[in-house]
């Protein structure tokens, strides 16, 4: 092997997992989109669907801003906006479908949205530059994404009764599965961090998340089980950030996808 | 709880009223007001309960009775 080859290796071995990882960020956000556009009408008050139409323009922008990225990885953008099936989506599993309470949805704002929003954070200076310009503008969008779901988790759950056991379920439903989302302290986590495409992953990150939500899972007693909670990663795919089985349900797949608009493309 | 909505385009600029909104808290008033009215690009924003406003007079009973 050359000096030159075994110099490449590492940088190609971390564009790789940059290319994985933008398409996991870019699912999520589409998929969040949707889930923050189902509550456009019917949320407890006008003002939180005002803030669901804002917030679900904003990840579907950053959706179509990160797709558009893996074009220069050689990819086929309008099949991965368009044209795959469910297993192909890398999604956080929480999204693949709606949840059923308007504290569902309190808990992917103010959790999941976090989650994207950490990882996006390590990626502000990364050595694959046009990520790193468009995380700047994202990132000061998502502060508002962040305000929100803090001040309707907080209600919720100071709320009592009813409204405070039912978030309090939900954010132990989404806790694990969002720890896990960061990942295993892998060979490609450390391609990612070696080549200076981001400023952390895995474990690091996962300390980040959780020193970021502590106030809020406080509120609802989550606080002392986060801590103790260490995923495991059975069964977990690290390219698609999740476990292979399941993705979106198909009526979420048919919406996320624009089946029924494709007709109506005119380019 | 009502809440009025205030914000200028440049420092030293007049605050404008630029409408109203409903919120429990100031918090979610902050992130309401964001949400609905950041359209233009404002250089600061304020809310304030609306019964924190206090009225120093109006003319407008006056002139409906003249």
């Amino acid at each position: 092997m050359s000096t030159a080859e075994s110099l490449a290796r590492p940088e190609e071995a971390g564009l790789a997992a940059v290319r994985d990882l933008v398409l996991v960020l870019a699912d999520s956000k589409r998929l969040l989109g949707l889930r923050y556009a189902e509550w456009i009408l019917g949320a407890p008050e006008l003002e939180a669907g005002i803030a669901c139409a804002s917030m679900a323009q904003d990840e579907w922008g950053h959706a179509r801003l990160l797709y558009a990225l893996l074009k220069d990885f050689g990819d086929d953008v309008d099949h991965l906006e368009h044209g795959r099936d469910a297993a192909g989506y890398r999604c956080i599993a929480l999204l693949d479908r709606a949840p059923d309470a308007w504290p569902g949805l309190v808990v992917l704002n103010a959790l999941a949205d976090t989650a994207l929003t950490v990882q996006c954070e390590a990626l502000r200076g990364s050595a694959f530059e046009p990520l790193a310009q468009r995380v700047g503008k994202l990132l000061e969008e998502e502060r508002f994404h962040a305000a929100h779901g803090a001040a309707w988790l907080r209600r919720l759950a100071r709320a009592g009764g009813a409204a405070r056991d039912v978030v309090a379920a939900d954010v132990a439903r989404a806790l694990p599965v969002l720890l896990a989302w960061f990942g295993p302290d892998s060979p490609a986590a450390a391609h990612l961090v070696d080549g200076g495409f981001a400023d952390a992953a895995g474990s690091v990150l996962r300390e980040r998340f959780l020193e970021r939500v502590a106030p809020l899972l406080d509120e609802v007693g989550a606080l002392p089980d986060a801590v103790a909670l260490l995923p495991g990663f059975d069964g977990f795919d690290e390219a698609m950030r999740r476990t292979r089985t399941g993705g979106p349900d198909a009526e979420t797949l048919a919406r996320i996808r624009g089946d029924r608009n494709r007709v109506f493309l005119m380019d | 709880m009502v809440y009025e909505v205030f914000a200028r385009k440049s420092r030293g600029e007049a605050l404008r009223h630029i409408g109203n909104l409903n919120a429990p808290d100031d918090e979610l008033a902050r992130v309401y007001a964001h949400a609905e009215f950041d359209e233009e690009r404002w250089f600061d924003m304020w809310v304030v309960p609306r019964d924190r406003v206090v009225e120093v007079f109006t003319r407008a009973e006056a002139e409906v009775a003249r």
